[in-house]
């Protein structure tokens, strides 16, 4: 049985995730609205309540990958003075 | 006959209901009930009584069940092992069906009822072997699963009911495997961070405690995956009972490591701290607990060289609410990193930072559920410090654009507008301030600074410096009574004057905010949340939902905090900390 349920969905800020869901299964948010969800019924219920798409681990981790690749871009073609230490390069991200 | 109020100073006040009791500090309160029409009050009951015997003295059997209808099964009864069953009233035990596998070392930890009960693994009668058996229990006879635990092993941890159980850790050698029961099979799930043996289960099957082993370890299972929790106040291994939930739990008993030094005390759990509670009156290993953790049952055990038949009950009026949880606020405007802010939960103040191609100067108020931009910032920055409150609030340092460098600029805001203030006397980036407006306080920055300074709402002066220099650190309280702490794992109080340092953090990555030096929280992009109560932080076990691991931003206190932004990549994630509520029970008065 595989740990978690990947899938996309919009966080609509206020209530899209209580801390009731916090207790009741794992929930985890990433780049390009991903969300990494336990796998059980509290969990699957939840993504299906926020109007989610579930995806495979590999079609989650595409996504997350696209959206840093637009932010490292992004950092790229920033002026070179504004590249310290201090405004890092967006890292790539490995999905759980 | 003295009276009430001459020996408490108030008067026993007349209630219509009883009053919400939310912790210790009510201890001792008396009122009068008119609904009921009862004498009340709280107290804070908390002890081990004794109850009747075991037939047959064990250890390390299986348990089962509640403080008045609980059973244990198998176990270690010089020398052998046993197959037997016996079953509690709640006065006394009584003999049960016997198990098809006779064995000890099974698992443990409460999973399952006095009539749908299960146990698995374990040791059999010598010559030895690890055991994957799967037994359950309907109230009178023992029946075989043919399927066994996919792991083999002894000295596990369990938690769940008959048809919903966790097996995890265990030895031939100690071992992190968990597996997952759904009435009629097992599976191999997420490991536990820490293999080990000896250790206790509570809870259920997606959300339960691995406790001790031979540590202070325990973690949280949340249904696919372990984290660690707050740690025990002394190390347990041999075996030690517990009772109750995730977040309402008991353990007793074992032995303290290294050595052979058996355990009597008792800590309870609710759901943020353990909490040393009454010693049992037979300090015991290998016992079998059941139970609520305000309702608990300790019995049998091993006594070198002897074996146990005692049985202790415990009771308390202490309940636990729910656990702490970061929960989901109201998506920032503008999503950026390395921003500053101020106020509290339900009034926050977030501005400044970098929106991943430039500097904002916006800043943005939170009232409980949403944001609204607010006045922008004359000077647009980012890794800057800010304090203050939502209507009142300061921003000082960072970095400024055009050309980007770093600055000493301070501005201050009134809730509608930013106005110009003193130039800090230093000139940086990634400081920390606390205090108010008109009594700030602002240390550290890059390349980790030691320095410190005071703001009297128009104009800086020089501190003492921090014992340790620090960049992008979080801070907690007011001029005269600060916190700083993060980035480093040091943690350092001022008192007007001068830094101290004080216990640590046991994460250097966290960083975090408080409004009182006494009530600070600490938060890690990936991390666990750390509260401070004023002496010392306590790891919650709790980790945010959107991780990032640079330039985030808290406000608030222990009690309800508001974490936003944040970095790679660039966010406008806002999220909520609810801390874990207690409740107690009231007892009523009688004569006698």
């Amino acid at each position: 049985m595989a740990l978690f349920i990947y899938g996309t969905a919009t966080n609509t800020g206020k209530g899209f995730f209580t801390a009731e869901d916090r207790r009741a299964f794992f929930l985890r948010g990433y780049p390009a609205d991903v969300w990494v969800v336990g796998n059980n019924e509290k969990g699957a219920t939840w993504l299906a309540e926020k109007n989610g798409v579930e995806k495979t681990k590999a079609e989650a981790q595409a996504l997350v990958t696209a959206e840093v690749q637009a932010s490292q871009a992004a950092w790229d073609a920033l002026p070179a003075e504004e590249k310290t230490d201090m405004n890092p390069r967006p890292t790539d991200i490995t999905l759980p | 006959m003295a009276e009430y109020e001459s020996i408490h100073g108030t008067r026993v006040r007349y209630l219509t209901s009883d009053p919400t009791l939310t912790d210790s500090s009510t201890e001792g309160q008396v009122w009068y009930n008119s609904t009921s029409g009862t004498n009340k009050t709280l107290v804070q009951l908390k002890a081990w009584s004794s109850g009747n015997n075991l037939n047959t003295a064990r250890r390390a059997s299986g348990a089962m069940g509640t403080q008045d209808a609980g059973a244990i099964a198998g176990g270690q009864a010089a020398p052998a092992y046993v197959n037997s069953t016996e079953e509690y009233s709640g006065y006394a035990w009584t003999a049960g069906g016997n198990l098809n596998t006779t064995r000890a070392f099974v698992n443990n930890g409460t999973v399952g009822t006095q009539t749908a009960g299960l146990t698995f693994g374990g040791e059999s009668n010598p010559p030895n072997s690890d055991l994957g058996a799967t037994e359950e229990y309907d109230g009178s006879s023992w029946t075989s699963n043919p399927t066994n635990l996919n792991t083999a092993r002894r000295d596990l941890g369990g938690a769940g009911i008959q048809t919903a159980a966790l097996a995890f850790g265990g030895t031939s050698s100690p071992t992190d495997v968990t597996e997952s029961y759904n009435g009629s099979s097992w599976t191999t799930v997420n490991s536990l961070n820490t293999g080990r043996a000896s250790l206790v289960g509570a809870g259920t099957q997606t959300a339960a405690l691995a406790i001790g082993g031979p540590s202070t370890v325990v973690e949280s299972w949340n249904g696919s995956s372990w984290t660690n929790g707050p740690s025990l106040n002394f190390q347990l291994d041999g075996g030690a009972g517990a009772s109750g939930t995730q977040t309402n739990s008991l353990t007793f008993g074992g032995r303290k490591p290294p050595g052979t030094t058996l355990v009597s005390s008792s800590e309870q759990y609710d759901g943020n701290t353990w909490v040393t509670t009454p010693s049992m009156g037979t300090a015991r290993r290998e016992l079998m607990g059941m139970g609520t953790a305000q309702a608990g049952l300790a019995t049998g055990g091993f006594t070198p060289p002897s074996f146990s038949a005692a049985t202790e009950e415990y009771n308390s009026n202490l309940t636990s609410g729910t656990r702490a949880a970061w929960s989901a606020g109201g998506n920032l405007s503008t999503a950026r990193y390395a921003l500053a802010g101020a106020g509290t939960q339900t009034a926050g103040l977030a501005f400044g930072g970098y929106s991943g191609t430039a500097m904002v100067p916006t800043a943005e108020e939170y009232n409980g559920s949403s944001w609204t931009n607010g006045g922008n910032m004359g000077t647009a920055r980012y890794r800057l410090a800010g304090n203050g409150t939502q209507t009142s609030a300061l921003a000082t340092r960072g970095f400024a654009p055009s050309p980007v460098s770093q600055t000493n600029i301070t501005e201050e805001y009134d809730g509608s507008s930013w106005t110009g203030g003193g130039n800090n006397v230093i000139t940086g980036s990634s400081s920390c301030s606390t205090g108010t407006q008109t009594a700030g306080l602002n240390w550290g920055g890059a390349p980790n600074l030691s320095s410190s300074q005071e703001y009297n709402g128009s104009s800086w002066t020089a501190g003492n410096t921090l014992n340790t220099g620090r960049s992008g650190s979080g801070g907690a309280g007011t001029q005269t009574s600060g916190l700083a702490f993060g980035n480093t794992t040091d943690t350092e109080t001022y008192n007007g004057t001068s830094w101290t340092s004080v216990n640590s953090l046991s994460n250097s990555a966290l960083s975090g905010n408080g409004a009182l030096q006494t009530a600070a929280i600490a938060v890690a992009g990936p991390g666990v949340t750390e509260t401070w109560d004023g002496t010392n932080w306590t790891s919650t076990g709790v980790s945010v939902a959107v991780p990032r691991g640079d330039g985030i931003f808290v406000v608030g206190t222990t009690a309800a905090a508001l974490k936003f932004g944040g970095n790679p990549p660039v966010t406008n994630s806002t999220e909520e900390w609810t801390s874990s509520t207690l409740a107690t029970t009231a007892s009523t008065l009688t004569t006698s």
